[in-house]
């Protein structure tokens, strides 16, 4: 049902969207109603999801949009969003800031603002073991499987050009459809794909990550396009939490040695929006 | 937002995208419903027969499928319903294109309990007196079904067949859920390529919308060819 409402919606949007694009400035409009609705995916930890003991939402992009509300001096709302609706959503104005592991790429620049980079992930592919795939090139005429909406689709095409694309609506689904057999690698960014791999328990030894990366995607904060305000706080408050170590200590909580993800160290620096 | 851009729908790549996924949404609904348009008249038959256990089983098929949301069969055809299978047939199905094999297996069983509903009122709107007369004629059961009341009973369905087969057209967009490549998915991966929401789901629309009026065109055509025959 809902598949069949989309064009409706999306031919609706595509006027309002022409409507309020003639709007004040954010940032003000943000100070007003006193709140700062944050666009999240909550399901794609440790970047945004809901703590089984607490069931509130947290996570490194939550922490980092908390700072930001904080600098505002206004109370965050996080919204749940799918990774397909993020940039629709943000362009008719129903979130101010998405926080949804946002591949920022020349493609999107037309289509909206980002911060400062926040975290930079390599995409790669998951496949069984005994399928006796040693690397990417040989994916090629093979079936791969993938979320829809985000640049997996694009970067698996790119990186083996006759490859065989299907997609699914939740990266779980994807996958559970590779654990079932029925396709031959699962590609996300390679975080989700440790934390997925985490949650495979002793049957994590069937698995094999493959070691070249598809691409490597810096992620960051949408912002609509047009809102200098808006972009101003958001990158003042990166490039201070960055300076004042508090980044730093943020990107340990969610993805350092004690988690499951077990990073070492950081990579990168919040320090530059340029890709 | 930029306008709208047609040459987006008329050439290259993205126009390619979509008129694939329009010929894959055409071939499954075409494939559902020769399939299940037939196995509709059998289940229809099934809950007129005079023997209670076939009677039982058509109630029951029909009860069964068509109070659970098309989703979940589609779901059930895709992720649960092959696991049961051995290994050996299993490699076999999936190494095809098996979303596509589920899809038509959900839409094909969904759509057929509604079509069997459709066709079972008919059948019945056929006067009782026609089917005693035939067999008092001598022709068999099946005889008198096939030869005297189903050739009846199909027209007097036309309008109503033709509901289900509009529904059962705009529901293969649903078929997205298990990554069949059909028009509404390649629709999306246009959004998420160039975020061109507006030119790739007006193109969708638009298809849906001809494709259903073609169907009514076709059905006006052969209730005109065949009216209905009363009494």
């Amino acid at each position: 049902m809902r598949n069949r409402l989309r064009p409706l919606l999306a031919a609706f949007f595509a006027v309002t969207a022409l409507v309020s694009a003639a709007h004040a400035d954010q940032l003000d409009d943000i100070r007003k109603k006193g709140e700062l609705i944050v666009g999240v995916l909550g399901t794609d930890e440790p970047n945004s999801f809901v703590d089984p003991a607490s069931r509130e939402l947290v996570g490194y992009e939550v922490d980092l949009a908390k700072a930001i509300a904080a600098k505002i001096g206004v109370k965050p709302v996080f919204k749940q969003i799918a990774v397909a609706a993020r940039i629709p959503e943000l362009q008719q104005g129903r979130v101010d800031l998405l926080a949804a592991s946002l591949t920022h790429n020349k493609e999107r620049e037309a289509q909206v603002d980002f911060s400062l980079t926040t975290f930079v992930t390599g995409q790669k592919v998951i496949v069984k073991t005994s399928s006796g795939i040693a690397d990417v090139p040989q994916l090629a005429g093979k079936k791969v499987l993938t979320v829809k909406g985000g640049t997996q689709e694009a970067n698996v095409r790119k990186a083996v050009p006759n490859v065989d694309v299907v997609t699914f609506e939740t990266t779980q689904q994807a996958f559970q459809a590779l654990q079932q057999g029925k396709g031959a690698g699962y590609v996300n960014d390679e975080a989700t794909l440790i934390d997925d791999m985490a949650k495979l328990g002793p049957a994590k030894k069937d698995y094999r990550i493959l070691p070249t990366n598809l691409s490597v995607e810096p992620l960051a904060l949408g912002i609509r396009k047009g809102e200098p305000a808006l972009k101003k706080v958001v990158d003042d408050t990166l490039a201070g939490l960055e300076k004042s170590g508090e980044a730093e200590k943020v990107f340990m909580k969610w993805y350092g040695p004690t988690t499951k993800l077990q990073f070492d160290k950081r990579s990168f620096k919040i320090d530059s929006d340029k890709i | 937002m930029p306008g709208f851009d047609l040459q987006l729908l008329l050439h290259g790549q993205y126009h390619d995208w979509l008129v694939a996924g329009l010929v894959v949404s055409i071939k499954l609904a075409a494939l559902t419903i020769a399939c299940a348009l037939p196995l509709a008249i059998v289940i229809a038959l099934l809950r007129l027969s005079p023997y209670r256990a076939l009677q039982w089983l058509g109630a029951s098929y029909v009860e069964v499928v068509r109070n659970v949301p098309l989703i979940a069969h589609l779901l059930f055809w895709y992720f649960g319903a092959p696991e049961l299978l051995p290994d050996s047939l299993k490699e076999r199905l999936y190494a095809g294109n098996y979303e596509f094999v589920a899809a038509a297996i959900g839409l094909t069983l969904y759509a057929a309990s509604f079509m069997a509903e459709n066709i079972r009122s008919g059948i019945r709107a056929i006067p009782a007196v026609q089917f005693e007369a035939a067999r008092a004629l001598g022709l068999g059961y099946l005889a008198a079904m096939r030869r005297v009341v189903l050739p009846q009973a199909l027209r007097v369905t036309v309008p109503p067949l033709l509901s289900q087969v509009v529904i059962l057209w705009n529901d293969t967009s649903i078929a997205t859920v298990i990554g069949v490549a059909e028009l509404m998915h390649q629709a999306a991966s246009v959004e998420s390529a160039v975020f061109r929401s507006a030119e790739a789901f007006g193109f969708a629309t638009l298809s849906y919308l001809i494709g259903s009026l073609a169907l009514t065109a076709v059905a006006t055509a052969i209730h005109r060819r065949w009216p209905v025959r009363t009494l």
